[in-house]
């Protein structure tokens, strides 16, 4: 053979190699298992990273052979939702292990990506100390269990006292009705128009920050819904959503909340617990239960003083109807990949994850509300905080988002709808005929109630 | 930039676009340095804001530089092994390329075939497909055919892109070596590919360079497809950290951006600045643009 | 006899088969699958990511009622007149014929400059641009200094914002496609002219442009197929918002695809796109083509 046909040949048979290696994943010998385990992690968001670090340290030494490979993430909400839908579609690299918001799990379900636990869960005692709503949070559309939640959270108004009183406004606080928020608002301009009186989070920056901490505590007070249980249908063309969108309008216009530029970048949330609220430059924020985490003693924006000044008060509903309040509540879960090779071991690594001592911890660190009634009851859980009561105490009226598939989508839609009013590209009216356009189109006239 | 569009006027006058050097003239060098300090103004920003541990988006001398910013940076995690990653993905991507081309361009030099025209021309269409446009398509593919998350696919891959350009590169750097130069060692026996190796590629050695950079500085700085193509954070390059890093810290950490925009650009700015003084960027172009 | 020459010409070719292998694979399959996906509805997540369902030209037809198509069908004609056609066409070339009139040095540092923004990663030129145009950035300090009040560039003027990006971004080719061809013209014929008493307007119009007409197309094709590939730049300044005012193409096929989850509707934007890119390939080859005869 010439050299220079060698060469050819060479290279040809490198790309070759090059392509099948690509083809054929190792195969995992028996007794040399590795578990894939994706999260997400941020610079103020740790406690996930060190709830698996300190699982994989339990698990590696309970379980000799098998390697747990932590893969965190480094992304915000919407970019790690998107990568790990990406990595979810194919069976290579989908985790053994993963992080997955409640919303997500139904769909996913249907796409066939989680693992269904329930001949898993029956043999784990834990499972049974777990509350109803945290075990519909991890159901999918056939009834089967297929993710186990690590916690949950309600939503209502932190506001700095200090600045309400700045403005003439008695504390504590409890707004009766949309209108008294926006009094409250304008006074707190008034006295110091340096301040953001009251935000609302808005645009597909904030993904379902956007809905979950804004839109739905407005549509959910009002005499509409978003979904129809009854009929399983989309509800189109409400006044409530219509409604909705021009409070979201009046906050911005008024410049009540923070700018629109400010709104659509991805990590106003930051400023928002980081700069504003600590520093007294904003009155008050619809945000979540969590909210602590971020000022407690190791966490990210430490602010000894925050439990003296800032309250938590219920969203009202439109008019003050009943029940008088609104609150929202998700969480995160951890769920078990569909292709995993080693789905018991998979499903023990996620027991270790979290069992009690590991839940505890976890749901300290990051102010979440108990969903094992064993942690409940722990002191340490109920002294973690100085709000522990008061965002338990709106589970009262607190809604879950539609336990669908196309769910996800429906979210997508409505963030759309709130950037376009908040930047002035479309009326509430418009922007509301544009979504029941999108949704249509979504989910088909089949599945629309026009209301 | 605003100023540059000022400028645009002067050329009115049409002297500007005169090919002869006569003498210089003043009103050509003051224009050219205004566009010059407009292209300039956002890369200050970098250089100074990576020196300042207060920066901001607003461009000030550090009020006192230090390399602290750097020092941060600085990390295996965030810098190191996704610089490492860089390094596989384009030595391979342009490695590939380069060897594919200068295959494939050599017959399409020297041997006359009804199939060389037809070839180029379709090569010719594929350095139009925009990139960014398939992707969403090369995803779906890649998840059919299992290759999701893996460097080796991702090189090919990028390698692929980049090769109708580097063919139609090569094949016009080989078009300039004289064939009588192989002929003689035709008469000496020696095959087709023989006179490739031993003649031809000593000769374009230059224009190999130009095109194992090119690829190179081409693949270094994509981020779009190694953040679609390639999901552990273990496997990830500089682009894809560095877009992390400002998706978390971009609104806080500006100084610390800066310096790793800093640290991640050095290696291509030093290979663009080899091209342009070994072989000359024009030379470099001749590859490329001439028909 | 005859035979085996043809043999002996058709193994001549085989060292081209890697490359003809690797493009097929890696750029003609997608394409293939890229207009294949736009018929179904294959999905990210939910029902449709296990069982993707032939559609027939449902994506299409919502293309034509979806507003955002037509919006951003628009941006991206203006993204690439505005920033490719105008902006750097025009720009390279008043800077190369710029650099004939100047002093050396003052070419080689500015030519240095012009340069370094195209040669800078694309994601680094996209943090630099969006520090620029951001509110508290130095945009906005050079008006200040001024006395001009500054803007919200990236919120209120988002197109104004990238494609003055890409402009600064991507002069740098079109100078070096100009230089190169200016520096061919012949000295002579352009003396010549001057002594017939020819303004410099003329010289321009007659007697430059014509010569390097040829590089302005190539140039014109180029930038243009350049441009309309453009994501990063306007993923990090702006992501496409804000409420998709500034949402090009490949900004809404990733936005659809990957962000909502729908592959399905995704690829029939990227197919559009291919046919586009596909449009210009062959007006480029058929310019060259013209060239050559």
């Amino acid at each position: 053979m010439h050299r220079p046909a060698k060469l050819l040949v060479a290279l040809l048979s490198a790309a070759v190699l090059l392509a099948t290696s690509a083809c054929s994943p190792e195969q995992p010998a028996a007794e040399n298992r590795t578990l894939k385990i994706v999260y997400q992690k941020t610079d103020s968001f740790t406690a996930l990273d060190t709830l698996f670090k300190d699982a994989k340290k339990d698990f590696e030494a309970a379980n000799q052979g098998t390697t747990v490979e932590l893969q965190p993430i480094e992304a915000n909400d919407d970019d790690y939702g998107t990568k790990l839908a990406l990595a979810l579609r194919s069976a290579e690299t989908a985790p053994d292990v993963f992080y997955e918001d409640t919303f997500k799990v139904r769909s996913d379900v249907d796409a066939g990506y989680l693992l269904k636990l329930d001949s898993y869960l029956e043999k784990w005692d834990d499972w049974k100390i777990y509350n109803e709503a945290a075990k519909a949070a991890g159901t999918g559309d056939d009834g089967g269990i297929y993710a186990v939640p690590l916690g949950t959270d309600t939503r209502g108004i932190w506001y700095n006292k200090k600045v309400l009183q700045k403005a003439g406004i008695a504390v504590p606080w409890q707004p009766r009705t949309w209108d008294e928020i926006l009094d409250a608002a304008r006074k707190m301009k008034a006295a110091d128009p340096s301040v953001i009186p009251f935000n609302m989070y808005a645009g597909k920056a904030s993904g379902e920050g956007t809905v979950m901490q804004s839109f739905y505590e407005l549509l959910y007070g009002t005499d509409s819904e978003l979904y129809d249980q009854q009929e399983k249908k989309w509800v189109v063309g409400s006044q409530g959503f219509t409604d909705s969108l021009a409070f979201l309008k009046t906050l911005y216009d008024e410049k009540l909340a923070v700018t629109p530029a400010e709104a659509l970048d991805a990590n106003v949330w930051k400023k928002v617990f980081g700069e504003w609220l600590p520093q007294g430059k904003m009155g008050a924020v619809v945000e979540g239960s969590y909210s602590p985490s971020f000022w407690q003693k190791g966490g990210s924006y430490e602010w000894a003083g925050y439990g003296e000044d800032m309250g938590v008060a219920k969203f009202p509903t439109q008019h003050g109807q009943e029940p008088g309040g609104v609150s929202m509540s998700g969480g995160w879960t951890l769920a078990v990949g569909a292709d995993s090779k080693n789905p018991d071991q998979a499903f023990q690594f996620l027991a270790t994850a979290l069992n009690k001592k590991n839940s505890l911890a976890f749901t300290v660190a990051s102010s979440q509300i108990a969903v094992r009634s064993d942690v409940a009851a722990e002191p340490d859980y109920l002294a973690a905080n100085p709000f522990v009561k008061d965002v338990s105490e709106l589970v009262s009226v607190t809604h879950y988002r539609p336990a669908t598939a196309d769910y996800p989508r429906i979210s997508a839609a409505v963030q759309v709808a709130t950037e376009a009013v908040i930047t002035g590209k479309f009326s509430p009216q418009e922007a509301a005929e544009q979504y029941d356009k999108t949704i249509r189109d979504q989910v088909g006239d089949a599945k629309v109630l026009q209301k | 930039m605003t100023t540059a569009e000022q400028a645009a006027p002067r050329t009115a006058n049409g002297r500007v676009a005169s090919p002869a050097r006569r003498k210089a003239s003043a009103p050509a060098d003051a224009a050219l340095l205004l566009i010059g300090a407009c292209f300039l103004l956002p890369l200050l920003w970098l250089v100074f804001a990576s020196l300042d541990t207060n920066a901001g988006y607003q461009t000030r001398l550090p009020a006192n530089a230090s390399l602290t910013n750097f020092a941060a940076v600085l990390t295996p995690e965030l810098l190191l092994r996704p610089l490492w990653n860089s390094v596989l993905l384009s030595g391979g991507t342009a490695t590939v390329t380069l060897a594919a081309a200068v295959l494939a361009a050599y017959p399409l030099s020297r041997f006359q075939s009804r199939f060389n025209r037809p070839f180029l021309y379709s090569i010719l269409c594929g350095t139009c497909l925009p990139i960014t446009a398939i992707m969403v398509p090369v995803y779906g593919l890649f998840v059919q055919w299992r290759l999701l998350d893996s460097m080796p696919s991702t090189v090919l891959f990028m390698a692929a892109t980049a090769l109708p350009m580097a063919i139609w590169m090569t094949k016009n750097f080989m078009d300039t070596v004289p064939v009588a130069l192989e002929e003689a060692a035709w008469m000496d026996g020696a095959s087709g590919l023989t006179a490739l190796r031993s003649v031809v590629l000593p000769l374009m050695r230059q224009g190999l360079g130009v095109v194992f950079i090119f690829v190179f500085i081409q693949t270094w700085g994509n981020f779009f497809v190694p953040f679609i193509l390639l999901l552990s954070p273990s496997k990830q390059p500089a682009s894809v950290s560095i877009f992390s890093f400002f998706g978390q810290h971009g609104a806080i950490a500006y100084g610390q951006l800066a310096a790793f925009s800093i640290l991640y650009s050095v290696p291509v700015l030093v290979l663009y600045v080899l091209v342009a003084r070994g072989a000359g960027v024009s030379f470099a172009l001749s590859g490329a643009v001439r028909g | 006899m005859g035979a085996r020459k043809s043999v002996r010409q058709q193994l001549r070719l085989l060292p081209v088969v890697p490359s003809v292998l690797l493009l097929l694979l890696f750029l003609a399959a997608p394409v293939v699958w890229s207009f294949h996906a736009s018929f179904t509805n294959a999905a990210l997540t939910g029902q449709n990511a296990r069982n993707p369902a032939w559609t027939g030209v449902d994506n299409y037809a919502r293309l034509l009622t979806d507003s955002a198509f037509p919006a951003s069908v628009v941006l991206t004609v203006v993204f690439v007149v505005a920033s490719a056609i105008v902006g750097q066409n025009l720009l390279g070339l008043l800077i190369a014929g710029l650099m004939t009139r100047a002093r050396k040095p003052v070419s080689a540092v500015v030519g240095t400059v012009v340069v370094a923004a195209w040669v800078l990663p694309e994601i680094v030129a996209a943090f630099a641009a969006y520090a620029y145009f951001s509110k508290d950035g130095t945009l906005n300090q050079l008006l200040a200094g001024a006395g001009w009040a500054g803007a919200d560039w990236l919120y209120a003027f988002p197109m104004v914002a990238v494609v003055l990006a890409n402009i600064w971004r991507g002069t740098a080719f079109s100078m070096l496609v100009y230089r190169a061809a200016l520096a061919d013209v012949p000295q002579d014929i352009s003396e010549a002219a001057l002594m017939d008493g020819a303004s410099g307007r003329q010289r321009l119009v007659f007697i430059t442009l014509p010569l390097i007409r040829s590089s302005i197309a190539t140039n014109l094709m180029l930038v243009t197929l350049q441009t309309l590939a453009v994501f990063t730049l306007i993923w990090v300044m702006t992501a496409g918002g804000p409420s998709n005012t500034s949402t090009t193409l490949p900004v809404l096929a990733y936005q659809e695809a990957f962000k909502f989850g729908d592959i399905g509707y995704g690829t029939a934007i990227a197919s559009v796109l291919i046919v586009l890119g596909l449009v210009f390939g062959i007006a480029y080859v058929r310019l060259l083509k013209g060239d050559n005869r």
